[in-house]
C-alpha cells in the first residue's frame, strides 16, 4: 500500500531569534512559508535548537498528532546530529530512512553575509530536501550472522600477540605463518631498546604459550592463495608447503642436520654463516621440528642422499610429503606480514657487499648475539661507526626502487642500543654514531639517548657521505654540520642501519583480501588517528609493521588494539548490514560484468545459471559508493537511500528562481569532503550562494544523465568533489571526468564547465578557491544558452519514454 | 677553512623575496626539501677551500640571506663534480643552483669574497670570445694580473714542463668561421639584455 507522503518540515534556528546561527543571515520565517506553500508539506515549524530535547519532542508530537511519515530538519550538518534525528524518529515508530537533512547552517548561513541571498538558498536547500523527502524509501537494515573464528597471517610478534590476546578471549585463531617457524624478526634480534631485556627471552615464552594454546592452531610453511566471501565470513584457501618431516614425532635432537652434506646460506643469520638442507632455524623454533629445504636437498635435486633418514633415531622423515591445500572458513582476518630490511646495496657510496665489515644493523644484533666478531677475520672491532638512515628519507636515489621517503622509525634507537651493547661487550670500545636527527620518541628513549651521550659514545650530526676500504679500515667520510667542517675517521666495522620496507608479499596479499596499500607499499588503515589497525575493509584489520615501520612496543600496541577490534566485531555473532547498498534488479541484468571489473570493494559476485549469467551484489561488502550504476549498460542497478529518481529529484531541485549566476551544482562525496565543506563553514569561510552543493556516496555514482539533468534545470557548470581517501581518486576519477567531458562536447556542451577535484578535510581553503576559480571561468564562458538547453531537455524526455 | 665572520644574523640580513627567487632558479625549485643531513657537506672534495658548505648555503637560502650567500665563495669553488647530487637524499641539484647563483652575483654585481675565482671565469669567457678557443698562457697572466712576479716564479717551473711536452702553445689559437663564432656571442649577448 502506497503512504501518501505527509511531510513535516523542522526549521531550525540554531539560538535566539536574530542571534541564531542561522537566523542570523537567514529569514527562517520565509523558509517556513515558502516550505509550507510546497504540495504534500502537511506541516512547517521553526524552533530555536531543533536538536534539544523540546525540539525532538515537537518532532515527535508531529509524527503523533498529524501522522507525518517524511520528516526534513533545516538545520546544522548531518555529521553533526544525524544519528540523533534517525533515533527520536524511529522512537515514534517511523523509519529512520524517512528522514532527510538540509544543511542550511555550515553549507550557508555561516558561508554567506548577503541576507536575501543566503535565505534564497536556504529556501533552495529545503526545498530539494523536500522533493527528495518525498520519494524517500523505508529500509531495514540487516543482520547476518557470522563465523567466530579468526585468521591471522604472518607469525612475526605482531601475529603472535594478537592470536594469544584473541585465544584468551575464546576466539579459535589460525596462525599462518610462511616460515618453518613463527618468530618473526624479534627471534633475531639480541637486545631491545631502551630497556635492554633480551629480545628471546620476552619472546619464546609467548611463542610457546602459543604452541600449547588450544585455541591457536598453526599452520607454519604456508600461504594464503585464496580470499572469498564477506566480511564475517570469508572462505580461506591455504597452500601448505611439505616440511617433510613430522612434526609430531621429531623430537629436534639436530642429528639429521649434523650428517646432511648440504651447506646453504642462513637466513636467520642474514647470510653470516652457513645452515644445511635439513634445517631448523633457530633452536627455540616453533613448531619445534626441523624441515627440509626441497630447493638444495640432494634428493630433490639429484634423487641421491637420504642421509637423514638413516640417523633420525624418531624415524620421523618423510619423503612423500605432499603440498596440501588447506579450506578454512573465519570470520576476521588479521594481517600481519611485517617488514623487511632495505637492501643497502643501492646506496652505493656506502660500499655495502664489497667488504665483509661493513654490515647492516640486523647483520651487526646476529653478530652480537654469537659473540661480537669482525666477519672478514673474527677479531674483535675496537672501532665502530653506525650510521643511519641509510636508503631512509630520502626521494630521490640514482638507484631507483632502493629507497624509501619515509622514517625508519627504529633507526636511531637501535643503532644506540647496538652502540651500548657494543661498549659493555668490548672493553675500551669505541662506537660512533653518524646520524641525520635522532629522532627519540618513545617513552624513555630519549634518557637512554641523554644516558649514552655521557657514556663515551660519540655522536655526529652529518648524513655520512661515503664508506671506503682504506689500508685495512674501513674510512667513513661525512660532514659534522654542527662545526660545518668535514670528517675523516677510520673505524674496524660500519654498520648500516638500512630503511625498513613492506614484506615483499605485502601488496599481492593486499589485493588478494582486497585492501589497499599506501603510497609507501604499506598497508592503508581506515583512519589515521581513529580507526588505526581497521583496513579499508570491514572485518580485514593489520597490526604491527604491515601499516608501517614501528618498534616492538607499538607493535604490541596495535596488536592488542586488532584483537579487540577483531573481538568487537566477531563477538556480537551477527554483523548489521547498511540497507544503503547498490541492488541489481534481476530481470535487466544481462550478465556483461561491467559492475564486476569496476567495483572496488568486490561486492558483486557473478550467478551462475542455466539460463543465463547474471551479477548479484552481497550487501555484507558492498560499500555504497555507487560507481556500478552509471557504468551499467543495461540501467539494472539502484542505489538504496540514492537512488536514481531520489537524485533526479535534487538535481532538479537546482531551478529555483533567484538571479544568481553562474549556477553551479557541486557533486560532494558525503564523507571527506562534505566533512570539509563543513570545516569551510566552520571556519566561516566565503564562498558565493551559487553554489549548489549535493552530497553523494561518491562522484562515480554521477552519471552523464545526471549531467544532463543539472544543465537541463539551469546549472551553467558542474563540479566534482572527492575526498582523497575515497574509492574513487586518481585515474578513476580522471577517467570517469575524462569519458564525461567527451560526452558533454557530443551534446554541443563546452568541456570546461565539468571540472573535478580531490581534497582531505582540513583542505577546505582549496575548496572553497576552486569554488572561486570555477566560478570566474564559467562566467567567462558565460551561461548556458537557453538553445542548448531545451535540446538537452528534449534528449532527456525521449530517454525516459523509451 | 676561512670563515665569514657573521656575528649575529639579524632581519637586515634576510631578504624576504630571495628564497622565492631562488625557488625560481633553475636547481632551486626543491630547496626547501631538504633536510640538511649535510651529506653534500661531506662529500664535497672541495669543502675545505669554501667559506660555507654546501649544505649551508641552502640553510642560508632558506633564511633569505641573499648578500652573504652571493658574495660567498662557496658558489665559486663549486667545481660542479655532482657528488654532492648523486648523494643527496632530496634531490636537489646543487652545482645546476650554484651556477644559477654564480650568475645571479655577476647580474647584481656583487663582489665574491674570493677574487680569483670569479675573475677566472670572466678572463676564460673573455678568451674564447677573443680566439674561439682557451689560450692557457694569456689566461694565466689575465688572472695573475701580469705583474705578479711571485705568482709567475711559483709555476715556472710546471709552466716549462707543459711547454717542452707541447702541451703549452704560446701562438694563439685560431678556429675556422670567426664569423659565425662571433655572431654566437653576440646573439647572447642579445638575449640576456632583454
Amino acid at each position: 500500500m502506497k503512504q501518501e507522503p505527509k511531510i513535516g518540515v523542522y526549521i531550525c534556528r540554531c539560538g535566539c531569534d536574530v542571534e541564531g546561527n542561522i537566523s542570523a543571515t537567514v529569514d527562517v520565517e520565509k523558509v517556513k512559508e515558502s516550505a509550507a506553500s510546497i504540495n504534500g508539506v502537511k506541516i512547517a515549524e521553526v524552533y530555536e535548537y531543533v536538536c534539544s530535547n523540546p525540539g525532538q519532542q515537537m518532532i515527535r508530537d508531529g509524527i503523533k498528532e498529524h501522522g507525518l511519515n517524511r520528516i526534513v530538519v533545516a538545520a546544522c550538518s548531518p555529521r553533526m546530529h544525524l544519528e540523533t534525528f534517525k533515533r527520536n524518529v524511529k522512537q515514534e515508530g517511523l523509519n529512520p530512512y524517512l528522514l532527510e537533512i538540509a544543511n542550511i547552517r555550515e553549507q550557508c548561513s555561516w558561508i554567506h553575509d548577503d541576507k536575501k541571498l543566503a535565505t534564497f538558498k536556504a529556501i533552495d536547500l529545503v526545498g530539494r530536501a523536500v522533493e527528495r523527502a518525498r520519494i524517500l524509501k523505508p529500509l531495514e537494515e540487516k543482520a547476518v550472522k557470522v563465523n567466530r573464528d579468526a585468521l591471522v597471517i604472518g607469525g612475526g610478534i605482531a601475529g603472535i600477540n594478537a592470536s594469544v590476546e584473541l585465544a584468551d578471549k575464546g576466539y579459535q585463531v589460525y596462525l599462518v605463518e610462511k616460515g618453518p617457524s613463527i618468530g618473526g624478526h624479534m627471534a633475531q634480534l639480541g637486545k631491545t631498546f631502551p630497556t635492554l631485556d633480551c629480545s628471546s627471552c620476552i619472546l619464546t615464552p609467548k611463542m610457546v604459550y602459543v604452541a600449547q594454546h588450544p585455541l591457536i592452531k598453526i599452520i607454519s610453511l604456508s600461504e594464503v592463495t585464496k580470499v572469498e566471501g564477506a566480511p564475517g565470513n570469508f572462505k580461506i584457501t591455504i597452500r601448505k608447503h611439505p616440511r617433510c618431516v613430522d612434526a609430531s614425532k621429531c623430537t629436534a635432537c639436530g642429528e639429521c642436520a649434523k650428517k646432511c652434506p648440504v651447506t646453504v646460506k642462513n637466513e636467520f643469520e642474514v647470510g653470516l654463516d652457513q645452515r644445511k638442507a635439513i634445517y631448523q632455524p633457530f633452536r627455540q623454533a616453533v613448531p619445534s621440528a626441523y624441515s627440509i629445504d626441497k630447493e638444495h636437498c640432494l634428493y630433490f635435486t639429484k634423487g641421491v642422499c637420504k642421509v637423514c633418514q638413516k640417523f633420525c633415531k624418531a624415524n620421523s622423515i618423510d619423503f612423500t610429503q605432499q603440498e596440501e591445500t588447506l579450506e578454512l572458513n573465519v570470520g576476521a582476518i588479521v594481517v600481519s606480514t611485517g617488514y623487511e630490511i632495505l637492501d643497502p646495496m643501492g646506496v652505493k657510496q656506502y660500499s655495502y657487499g664489497l667488504h665483509p665489515d661493513i654490515v647492516t644493523h640486523l647483520q651487526f644484533e646476529r653478530l652480537l648475539v654469537q659473540g661480537l666478531h669482525k666477519p672478514s677475520n673474527g677479531e674483535q672491532p675496537k672501532k665502530i661507526a653506525f650510521i643511519l638512515c641509510v636508503g631512509s628519507r630520502m626521494v630521490e636515489n640514482v638507484n631507483e626502487n632502493d629507497y624509501c621517503e619515509y622514517c625508519c622509525n627504529i633507526g636511531c634507537m637501535n643503532a644506540i642500543k647496538e652502540a651500548y651493547v657494543f661498549q659493555k661487550e668490548v672493553p675500551d670500545a669505541e662506537p660512533w654514531v653518524f646520524y641525520t636527527d635522532i629522532r627519540a620518541h618513545g617513552k624513555g628513549y630519549e634518557e637512554f639517548y641523554a644516558r649514552l651521550r655521557n657514556h663515551g659514545v660519540r655522536f655526529v650530526r652529518g648524513r655520512a657521505a661515503e664508506v671506503m676500504p682504506h689500508n685495512g679500515h674501513l674510512r667513513v667520510r661525512a660532514a659534522d654540520t654542527l662545526l660545518g667542517m668535514p670528517i675523516e675517521e677510520d673505524f674496524d666495522m660500519v654498520v648500516l642501519s638500512s630503511g625498513l620496507v613492506p614484506s615483499s608479499g605485502t601488496e599481492n596479499l593486499a589485493r588478494m583480501v582486497g585492501i589497499h596499500t599506501g603510497s609507501d607499499g604499506f598497508i592503508l588503515e581506515r583512519h589515521h588517528k581513529l580507526r588505526p589497525v581497521d583496513t579499508q575493509r570491514e572485518g580485514i584489520y593489520a597490526c604491527g609493521c604491515a601499516l608501517g615501520p614501528k618498534d616492538i612496543r607499538e607493535t604490541i600496541t596495535e596488536s592488542m588494539a586488532v584483537a579487540s577490534q577483531v573481538a568487537t566485531f566477531l563477538g556480537k555473532g551477527e554483523v548489521s548490514v547498511t540497507p544503503e547498498v547498490a541492488v541489481i534488479d534481476e530481470e535487466k541484468c544481462n550478465g556483461c560484468e561491467e559492475c564486476l571489473k569496476i567495483c572496488p570493494a568486490r561486492a558483486v559476485e557473478k550467478v551462475p545459471s542455466t539460463f543465463r549469467t547474471r551479477m548479484e551484489i552481497n550487501p555484507m561488502s558492498c560499500t555504497g559508493c555507487g560507481i556500478c550504476v552509471p557504468v551499467c549498460l543495461k540501467d539494472a542497478i539502484d542505489l538504496n537511500h540514492c537512488t536514481e529518481d531520489q537524485l533526479m529529484a535534487q538535481i532538479r531541485g537546482v531551478e529555483v528562481k533567484d538571479d544568481v549566476s553562474p549556477k553551479i551544482v557541486a557533486f560532494i562525496e558525503k564523507n571527506t569532503a562534505y566533512a570539509s565543506a563543513d570545516l569551510a563553514g566552520q571556519t566561516r569561510a566565503h564562498y558565493g550562494t551559487n553554489i549548489r552543493i549535493i552530497s553523494v556516496p561518491s562522484t562515480g555514482r554521477v552519471g552523464f544523465k545526471h549531467l544532463l539533468q543539472a544543465f537541463a534545470h539551469g546549472a551553467d557548470g558542474v563540479m566534482f568533489v572527492e575526498g582523497e581517501d575515497s574509492v574513487f581518486t586518481g585515474e578513476r576519477l580522471r577517467e570517469h571526468v575524462a569519458r564525461l567531458k567527451k560526452d558533454l562536447q557530443a551534446c554541443g556542451i563546452e568541456s570546461l564547465r565539468l571540472v573535478s577535484t580531490t581534497i582531505t578535510i582540513p583542505q577546505y581553503p582549496k575548496m572553497v578557491d576552486t569554488f572561486e576559480v570555477f566560478t570566474n571561468r564559467v562566467s567567462k564562458i558565460g551561461p548556458l544558452s537557453s538553445k542548448v538547453r531545451s535540446e538537452i531537455e528534449k534528449k532527456l524526455k525521449k530517454g525516459e519514454s523509451k | 677553512m676561512k670563515r665569514n665572520h657573521v656575528h649575529v644574523i639579524t632581519s637586515q640580513m634576510m631578504d624576504k623575496s630571495f628564497l622565492a627567487d631562488v625557488m625560481k632558479m633553475r636547481g632551486g625549485k626543491n630547496v626547501l626539501d631538504c633536510i640538511q643531513c649535510g651529506i653534500c657537506a661531506g662529500s664535497c672534495p672541495a669543502a675545505w677551500a669554501m667559506d660555507f658548505t654546501p649544505m649551508q648555503i641552502v640553510r642560508m637560502i632558506h633564511l633569505g640571506m641573499k648578500d652573504t650567500v652571493l658574495s660567498s665563495s662557496t658558489i665559486w669553488i663549486c667545481a660542479s663534480c655532482y657528488t654532492c647530487t648523486t648523494r643527496c637524499p632530496r634531490g636537489i641539484d646543487i652545482p645546476l643552483l650554484m651556477s644559477a647563483l654564480k650568475t645571479t652575483a655577476i647580474r647584481e654585481k656583487i663582489p665574491a669574497r674570493i677574487e680569483i675565482k670569479p675573475k677566472f671565469h670572466k678572463s676564460f669567457a673573455d678568451i674564447v670570445q677573443k680566439y674561439g678557443r682557451i689560450h692557457e698562457p694569456e689566461l694565466f697572466l689575465k688572472i695573475t694580473n701580469k705583474t705578479d712576479v711571485r705568482a709567475l716564479m711559483q709555476n715556472a717551473a710546471l709552466g716549462w714542463t707543459l711547454l717542452r711536452k707541447g702541451k703549452l702553445k704560446l701562438k694563439a689559437p685560431k678556429v675556422n668561421q670567426k664569423v659565425q663564432w662571433s655572431s654566437l656571442f653576440a646573439n647572447v649577448a642579445k638575449e640576456e639584455s632583454k
